[in-house]
């Protein structure tokens, strides 16, 4: 660690890394455009300048980005040459940029407004037409383009160089002309085109799926855990006032995903936006699966569970490690023997984050002592046993609606998932909250726990696995007699 | 015509010098030789130009032989190393490098072979303009030549010495003849200037040790060689020895390039050299050394060309390229054209020289058409002070910035008569057939 002073603190500094850094690890706040953490450092927007003394030289203006700390410098980040430097800077900045903050995905997360607000000028000098570009450029299916917007940090340009080592984006002609643009305007292909939205410091790249869908100060925000693979990537949920999750963003961790997530985790919040929710509890009955109090279904599987000794119990892959310890207990208590569903790879698989393994919490799940049993393996266990449980989210659409349809009605089943589920096999279903509705940990893949937790609640009366499995009485003569 | 001792143009004013056996002919190689087979030690040949007092043709007058001590050892960094040839000049009014590379080609590849063999370099590159190509037919023909008589590649002449010569053709872009622009370019990227540090004898080329000279700074190391640092010291001024080549071009009789001592007076080579302002007319306001060298009035004409006499002048020598403006000639005009061009030629790396650049450019159209406002000379002012010195990763944006400002600072009230007017009483004048109006022409010193 090197020693440094800045604005007359005492610092440690990471000698491999740049002078910003080492403020920003510190608590100190220094304005940025180009500079990204996960990114090389090019010192192009110079909107980092500080006053940097070394030695017995005079002190000079720096990018902070581009300096590497050294032992004894002193650094002053809001002196008046400093703010003076980047006064100026933001001038040249906002001098093209059309300014329509109200009708920006952006605004209330912008860089370029939030640093504007704090060291920039509240007028305009500039008597010049401003830059008229392209407005609504499509890259593709994923990102949309506003040329005017875009102040030519290539944050961008440089996450497809470095990141997925698959470049893609470049800086089109030069000077004031410059433009952001993929070779002969081919679309972006590749599943983490969605990062460069989050990497955008202004409102140039935005997302297809959340234009003009919320303003960002509406939104709820959330640390979780992303569901789609068992790479697990820390991620932030948002919420809008209604409940809706319109964004799934990623969140940094350094042993995990850093700052990125791929676009089948960014986008899968369609499944947890479903409105069509399982009800807190349905039993069969001449109709059908008709509405029932919870606890008259819990009173039906132990019923089931005392006239069906080894019945099939199936965990969803989704389940969190307190559901699944919660599970065993069960399991263990009436002799189940446990597993969890284990979908096979779904062939998404990448070198950067995505394994390709649907289930979350498949390391956790094993480690708790669940056997992993594939679809069709279940499937057919099904189709031989007498009773059987399914818990947790998704658990029917991973076996299979299909092969469940086709289940002997005979079979006493009852099913715990998120969603509706009629097929006549089923004898009960209760209703589970997603995993943006409950809180618990993921293990994913290499080991580490990631958080899940409720970024809003569940449907009025439905409960979370753990609480339920607590309410099934313990055996079905019990039940009767207190019902 | 007043004329001077000259060396640096001999072999081009020799008619054919351009074919090796003329060159060979005149003496040439007999410097390459000399160093190869005496052998003289790299660190002598360092030592030489360093005491020959040689400063960097290319703009900015760096000690040549400084700037190569700062390669590294070769015992201690395994790492390839490069010379590169800055034969990209661009500059608006510098035309000097196109004089020796088209008749000289053998000159520029003898000093080239010199400065690799002292800086341990196994190749070198030159990187052409793309617009000269003549100088790059006749370097091509030159590297051929100089091949197939082992003059270059393996065992040069016999020795343990072998260097390869690369020629690179530029696309155009003025931002590749900033050196750090032309390393990207020679890599086959966008010519976007790097940050400094690390500096090109740290991690240039290919990030290997690299040093980048300007044709003219190469063309003069073959002289020195053979005849000696002292007689170097002879020519110039203590502090910017030999002689340099001046472009002298704009409203002059005789515009052109000359050869002549540093330390000559600026009055001396207009009016003995060049012939005076054209058309008899009077100077209005000249630049010492290329567009981006900051303009100086009439009253300036008696500064002597030296670094050090142009920049206590308040200026630059930059590439020694005077151009002339006679009394005629609408300084707002000038600025314009000059802006336009940067903002052109601007990388777009930088926010304020991309956005700067334009700005100027917008601003001084505005002036010019007659749209001029109030603030316009106060706006001016204040982005030029942003945009330099040293705010940007290369110098574009500086070079943007100080024409700007010696244009205020010198013309100030020009500046604002075309805001007052609301139009450019030059443009008015000529389409009237008559002089421009006395308020303006009185204003500062001018020559007869």
């Amino acid at each position: 660690m090197t020693r440094i002073r800045v604005d007359g603190r005492e610092i440690d500094a990471d000698p491999k890394k740049p002078l910003i850094a080492a403020c920003h690890s510190n608590g100190i706040d220094v304005p940025h455009y180009c500079y990204h953490p996960g990114l090389t450092p090019v010192g192009s927007c110079r909107i980092c300048q500080v006053e940097v003394k070394q030695g017995e030289m005079p002190a000079r203006l720096a990018v902070a980005c581009r300096t590497p700390v050294a032992e004894g410098m002193v650094v002053d980040t809001r002196g008046e040459k400093s703010h003076q430097a980047r006064k100026e800077c933001l001038e040249f900045l906002l001098k093209n940029h059309p300014l329509d903050c109200p009708i920006c995905d952006k605004a209330g997360e912008c860089d370029l407004q939030d640093f504007t607000y704090d060291e920039g000028q509240a007028h305009g000098r500039t008597h010049e037409p401003r830059r008229k570009l392209e407005k609504r450029k499509s890259l593709g299916d994923v990102i949309v383009l506003d040329e005017e917007r875009c102040i030519l940090c290539s944050r961008c340009v440089r996450f497809f160089e470095e990141v997925p080592k698959k470049p893609q984006l470049t800086v089109a002609d030069l000077g004031s002309r410059s433009v952001i643009a993929t070779f002969q305007d081919r679309p972006l292909t590749g599943n983490y085109q969605g990062n460069i939205a989050d990497l955008c410091p202004v409102g140039a790249l935005t997302l297809k799926a959340f234009r003009f869908k919320a303003r960002v100060w509406n939104l709820r925000k959330q640390a979780s855990t992303c569901a789609e693979c068992s790479r697990g990537c820390s991620t932030t949920v948002e919420v809008l006032r209604d409940g809706k999750v319109e964004r799934f963003r990623p969140r940094e961790n350094a042993l995990v995903n850093r700052w990125w997530m791929c676009d089948t985790g960014r986008f899968a919040f369609h499944p947890v936006n479903r409105t069509d929710r399982a009800l807190p509890a349905a039993i069969r009955g001449a109709a059908g699966l008709e509405p029932a109090p919870v606890e008259e279904a819990l009173s039906l599987l132990a019923d089931f569970l005392a006239v069906h000794p080894g019945a099939l119990l199936l965990a969803s892959p989704f389940l969190t490690l307190e559901e699944g310890r919660a599970l065993l207990e069960f399991a263990r208590a009436r002799e189940l023997e446990p597993h969890f569903l284990s979908p096979a790879p779904n062939g998404l698989a990448d070198p950067l984050l995505h394994t390709g393994d649907p289930c979350p919490n498949r390391r956790g799940l094993t480690e708790l002592g669940f056997a992993p049993l594939p679809p069709e393996e279940a499937l057919a266990r099904l189709g031989g046993a007498a009773a059987a449980i399914l818990a947790g989210d998704r658990i029917a659409e991973l076996v299979g609606l299909e092969g469940l349809g086709r289940l002997k009605p005979e079979l006493r089943l009852v099913v715990f998932d998120c969603y509706p589920l009629d097929v006549p096999a089923v004898d009960a279903l209760v209703g589970l909250p997603t995993h943006v509705e409950r809180a618990g940990t993921w293990t994913n893949v290499d080991g580490h726990r990631g958080p899940i937790s409720a970024a809003r609640p569940p449907p009025p009366g439905v409960r979370a696995l753990d609480r339920l499995l607590q309410a099934v009485p313990r055996n079905a003569a019990a039940s009767r007699s207190a019902t | 015509m007043k004329t001077f001792p000259t060396y640096l143009l001999e072999s081009a004013r020799t008619p054919g010098a351009h074919a090796l056996d003329v060159y060979r002919g005149r003496g040439g190689y007999a410097a390459l030789e000399k160093v190869l087979k005496t052998p003289i030690p790299p660190a002598q040949v360092i030592a030489e130009v360093k005491a020959s007092g040689l400063r960097g043709r290319g703009g900015a007058g760096f000690p040549t032989g400084l700037k190569w001590s700062f390669m590294p050892d070769p015992a201690k960094d395994p790492r390839p190393r490069y010379l590169a040839v800055n034969a990209d000049e661009s500059e608006p009014g510098t035309c000097k490098d196109r004089v020796l590379m088209e008749r000289d080609p053998h000159g520029l590849l003898e000093g080239a072979l010199i400065a690799a063999y002292a800086i341990r370099a196994g190749a070198v590159y030159i990187y052409v303009r793309g617009e000269y190509r003549r100088s790059y037919a006749r370097l091509q023909a030159a590297i051929d030549e100089a091949r197939a008589a082992n003059l270059a590649g393996q065992k040069i002449l016999g020795t343990d010495f072998s260097c390869e010569l690369h020629l690179h053709q530029g696309a155009g872009a003025y931002i590749c003849g900033e050196e750090t622009g032309l390393m990207e370019s020679l890599e086959g990227k966008r010519g976007h200037p790097r940050p400094k540090p690390p500096f090109p004898a740290g991690s240039g080329l290919w990030a290997s040790p690299t040093t980048v000279n300007n044709v003219e700074t190469i063309h003069n190391v073959p002289f020195i060689v053979n005849r000696g640092e002292a007689w170097f010291r002879s020519m110039g001024t203590p502090a910017s020895t030999g002689n340099f080549l001046c472009g002298i071009s704009g409203h002059v009789e005789r515009p052109g390039v000359y050869e002549l001592p540093f330390g000559l007076a600026a009055r001396e080579i207009l009016e003995e050299v060049a012939g005076g302002v054209w058309k008899k007319r009077r100077l209005k306001a000249w630049f010492p050394g290329g567009s981006s060298t900051g303009l100086l009035p009439a009253s300036a004409i008696d500064v002597r060309m030296d670094h050090d006499s142009i920049k206590a002048a308040g200026s630059m020598f930059g590439t020694a390229a005077m151009i002339i403006l006679d009394e005629e000639s609408c300084v707002v005009r000038a600025s314009h054209v000059i802006a336009r061009f940067y903002d052109h030629e601007s990388c777009g790396q930088c926010s304020q020289c991309r956005e700067g650049t334009q700005w100027l450019s917008q601003i001084f159209r505005r002036i010019e058409e007659g749209e001029g406002q109030a603030d316009d000379v106060a706006t001016l002012e204040s982005l030029a002070r942003g945009m330099a010195p040293g705010k940007t990763i290369c110098a574009l944006s500086d070079a943007a910035a100080i024409p700007t400002l010696a244009v205020i600072k010198h013309f100030r009230a020009e500046i604002e008569e075309h805001i007052r007017l609301k139009r450019c009483p030059f443009r008015d004048a000529a389409t009237a057939g008559a002089t421009a109006p006395a308020g303006v022409l009185e204003k500062g010193a001018v020559l007869r």
